[in-house]
């Protein structure tokens, strides 16, 4: 088959998701249509979170089945798949199962409409003057059209009873053959940040009500808590023209993940961009007047904005899975390579479980987990899903940091690179490197670096 | 049982004596009774006098050792032979509930002694105001402060387990001359020639749960009658236990359909084993339910949105599966199920009541929705 003849591919970002599409090129970043994989220049960057080419692998989607499996004489049950949570895991689930099955009643229940949208780009919109509309892909009701999945849209499941295979919710009792939990991770609201004064930019519902009380004037904006996400949405205020406190209790950004020649060049660049970054402090109030809101610190200080975004971590719910008995630490707690919780016929993906022990909130994996899961539930052979720990890169456009590999808080740094523009740092094990640091883009090509990674 | 005197919890050979004292008043007096009470409009104070004396009124009060899964236990085997004195206990245990937790001595006194012994009868009138609170409907009465208590005016629609010289627990909102509101208060209204009952239509059944409509005019609330104010935080307080309480109800009517199944499983079980919602189905979510209840029977004044959700999705699902239950032991027993003296169709309007009374399934999930929405900052005036 000659190269022209070869169909078009697709390529995912590891560290987002975004799919590369060979068809569809990538205009805004000089792809014009067609441009294949192996064609495109090596300074090109994911058009959303900013990683190289060489983040990318091919991702072949889930091929629509050929034709209906014939029923079996005795169907374990008349009930269908039932999956808790449309975003990014719910619908690659459905997706997933509809690929190998066209006939199962699949029923997606969600507290939202369900609409399908790309929840890394949340914390870039702002300055790209996007409304929730646009970044909205699908609307639910289409989406659970092309997919034939029944959509109970504003509808939370409050009671789960795994040995009668039932799941309740506002809107009725759902019997189920599997069930499927992607339900994510809601956000860790310190008491003192009460959730009527502050915004959480964890869903599209979140961002629409920042955006709105931000448009169309420069506000006063504390971002709590100095983490990606709240490194990532002040640089995303301070760009949108607004003036950018960032408040945390360690001492410079990020503190937690990178070490600290890192944090420093993060902290200046932060600076730069006009953020002013309040560290070491503990927030003790946080109050509304008519002026805006106030937000009062242990050492004495206090803070008066507009408004107060709150990115001080995410939790899983845990409510559901103790009243039905799933193990649960930090997380659902599942298995690495079936994604089956701890009752039978129930499974759990996304940001809503936990792998050996700790949460996994990134959206790589997503959706080599809905392939493994919906394998497993229609009983078809699988390898299973494998875990690998993904690359981490902050959607800080103007300073890229990436980290790869197995990186640990315990483990030392050493620096590779220590240029004005570009810092390169690994962590070694065993005289081998186990995870790199970069943070800037270097004048010249980077050395390589072999890391050990997990298949 | 003595309300008065605090007793140690009471050791498992008690506990299965009681509920064998129980379970022979259920099975005897009462049975026998059932369609007069459903049809007829009997009203069993008799039989409430009997639970009364074994102690079924006042198990689950702070004064008896607080044993809600006890009280919740005797509802449901009451409620599997007579669904209408099934909702009459949890009336009678709720208003109890009410006069012990209020802390007004003119309340939990001699008057909780006498009420939990079933020497004195009342209920409770909190329908309209649990869902007034909820923002579902409006408050039907309202107080108007005069003196050192209020003067009280509206009118209740229907009010159970009352009657001449009873009383029930009643919230009204509270009204200066002006008209400005000043929250709500939560009394004791005690049906004496001040209070105009009214006769009710005739229900389809429980019509003997001595069901009235209730007129008041400048009814006299005094201190004494006072058992709260304000009254949200002391509703906050009991609505896990006032709706868990409930759940006895729900269950005791679904085990009674359950029975009337396996009845006829000798004789009919050939054909019944086509049916849906078989007996061992049934069993299965009974077990489920029971021991989740038994759980949330320990902690009944926890306030957290978790405990609070919880015991809202049980209710609910008790309400659906009494349904679900009564519906199968009607087609499980077929033509003798549908004889007008038949325990199968009367079932089926006592299960119908549990789905419809406050709070009703629809109400459970509107609360249910409520609770597990996130909480926004307002937008700001002038913002676009």
């Amino acid at each position: 088959m000659s190269e022209q003849q070869r169909a078009w591919r697709q390529y995912i970002c590891l560290a987002c998701g975004l799919i590369y599409d060979e068809e569809q090129g990538d205009p805004d970043g000089g792809l014009p249509p067609g441009t294949r994989f192996e064609d495109i220049p090596d300074d090109w960057e994911c058009p959303l979170c900013g990683v190289g080419k060489s983040d990318f692998e091919l991702y072949e989607p889930p091929a629509a089945a050929a034709a209906p499996p014939p029923a079996p004489a005795s169907a374990p049950s008349r009930d269908g798949i039932v999956i808790v949570g449309a975003g990014i895991a719910g619908w690659s689930v459905a997706q997933a199962v509809r690929a190998l099955d066209r006939e199962i009643p699949i029923t997606l229940v969600t507290a939202c409409q369900g609409d399908v949208y790309h929840k890394p780009e949340l914390s870039v919109a702002i300055s790209r003057d996007l409304a929730s509309e646009q970044l909205a892909r699908e609307s639910g009701a289409d989406a659970a059209r092309r997919l034939g999945v029944r959509l109970l849209s504003d509808t939370f499941a409050v009671g789960l009873s795994p040995a009668l295979r039932q799941l309740r919710t506002t809107r009725g009792t759902l019997n189920y053959r599997a069930l499927v939990l992607a339900h994510g991770a809601r956000p860790a609201l310190p008491a003192v940040l009460p959730a009527s004064l502050c915004w959480r930019i964890n869903h599209l519902h979140g961002f629409a009500g920042l955006r709105a009380a931000l448009h169309g004037a420069t506000r006063r904006v504390a971002v709590i808590g100095a983490g990606m996400i709240g490194c990532e949405l002040a640089e995303d205020l301070a760009q949108a023209g607004h003036s950018v406190t960032l408040v945390d209790r360690q001492q410079a950004p990020l503190e937690s993940l990178l070490p600290a020649p890192a944090t420093k060049r993060l902290a200046r660049h932060l600076a730069d961009l006009g953020v002013t970054f309040m560290g070491g402090v503990e927030i003790t109030a946080l109050s509304a007047d008519a002026n805006g809101k106030r937000i009062d610190t242990r050492c004495g200080q206090h803070l008066e904005v507009d408004e107060v975004v709150a990115a001080t971590g995410l939790i899983t719910e845990s409510r559901l899975a103790r009243q039905a008995g799933l193990a649960f630490e930090r997380g659902i707690i599942v298995n690495a390579r079936t994604l089956a919780t701890s009752a039978e016929h129930v499974y759990a993906l996304g940001d809503c479980i936990s792998l050996e022990g700790a949460p996994c909130r990134f959206i790589e994996p997503i959706a080599r987990q809905a392939e493994a899961i919906a394998h497993a539930m229609l009983g078809i052979e699988h390898p299973g899903y494998g875990h690998r720990t993904p690359v981490v890169r902050l959607k800080t456009r103007r300073l890229p940091i990436v980290l790869r590999g197995e990186h640990s808080p315990d483990q030392p740094w050493s620096v590779v690179t220590d240029d004005p523009d570009y810092l390169l740092m690994e962590q070694r094990r065993d005289g081998r490197a186990i995870s790199t640091l970069s943070v800037g883009q270097p004048r010249t090509a980077p050395p390589s670096t072999t890391l050990e990674m997990q298949p | 049982m003595n309300s008065a005197q605090p007793i140690a919890p009471a050791s498992a050979d008690a506990d299965e004596q009681f509920l064998d004292t129980v379970t022979g008043i259920a099975d005897g007096p009462l049975a026998g009774l059932a369609n007069r009470i459903d049809q007829e409009g009997y009203y069993p104070l008799d039989i409430m006098a009997q639970l009364g004396q074994a102690g079924a009124l006042g198990a689950h009060l702070d004064g008896n050792g607080q044993r809600f899964d006890l009280a919740i236990a005797a509802m449901q085997r009451v409620s599997r032979r007579c669904g209408t004195t099934g909702f009459l206990v949890w009336a009678h245990q709720v208003c109890g509930l009410y006069l012990e937790q209020s802390g007004n001595p003119a309340l939990s006194g001699e008057r909780l002694a006498a009420h939990s012994q079933g020497l004195r009868f009342g209920g409770t009138a909190l329908s309209n105001p649990m869902k007034a609170l909820s923002g579902i409907e409006r408050m039907a009465l309202v107080a108007n402060p005069d003196g050192d208590g209020y003067r009280v005016n509206g009118v209740l629609p229907w009010v159970s387990h009352i009657g001449a010289g009873q009383y029930c627990g009643a919230l009204a909102a509270v009204r200066d001359a002006q008209g400005n509101d000043l929250g709500e208060i939560m009394f004791l209204l005690d049906c004496d020639d001040q209070v105009e009952l009214r006769q009710c239509p005739a229900f389809a059944g429980m019509e003997g749960s001595s069901t009235w409509g209730i007129r008041l005019n400048d009814y006299p609330v005094t201190p004494e009658r006072i058992i709260a104010s304000p009254a949200r935080p002391f509703i906050a307080r009991i609505r896990g236990g006032f709706i868990l309480l409930q759940v006895g109800m729900a269950l005791g009517v679904a085990e009674g359909a359950l029975e009337s199944m396996i009845d006829v499983e000798g004789q009919l079980g050939h054909v019944n084993q086509f049916l849906d919602d078989r007996p061992a189905q049934l069993q299965a979510e009974l077990a489920d339910m029971m021991q989740r209840l038994a759980t949330l029977a320990r902690t009944p004044y926890d306030t957290s949105r978790d405990y609070l959700l919880d015991v809202l999705d049980l209710r609910a699902q008790g309400a659906e599966f009494a349904l679900r239950a009564a519906q199968s032991a009607m087609l499980h027993q077929g033509a003798r199920g549908y004889v007008l003296s038949a325990a199968a169709q009367r079932r089926l309007r006592e299960a119908q009541f549990v789905g419809i009374v406050t709070p009703a399934i629809k109400h459970l999930r509107w609360e249910m929705d409520q609770l597990s929405r996130e909480q926004w900052p307002q937008p700001r005036e002038g913002a676009q």
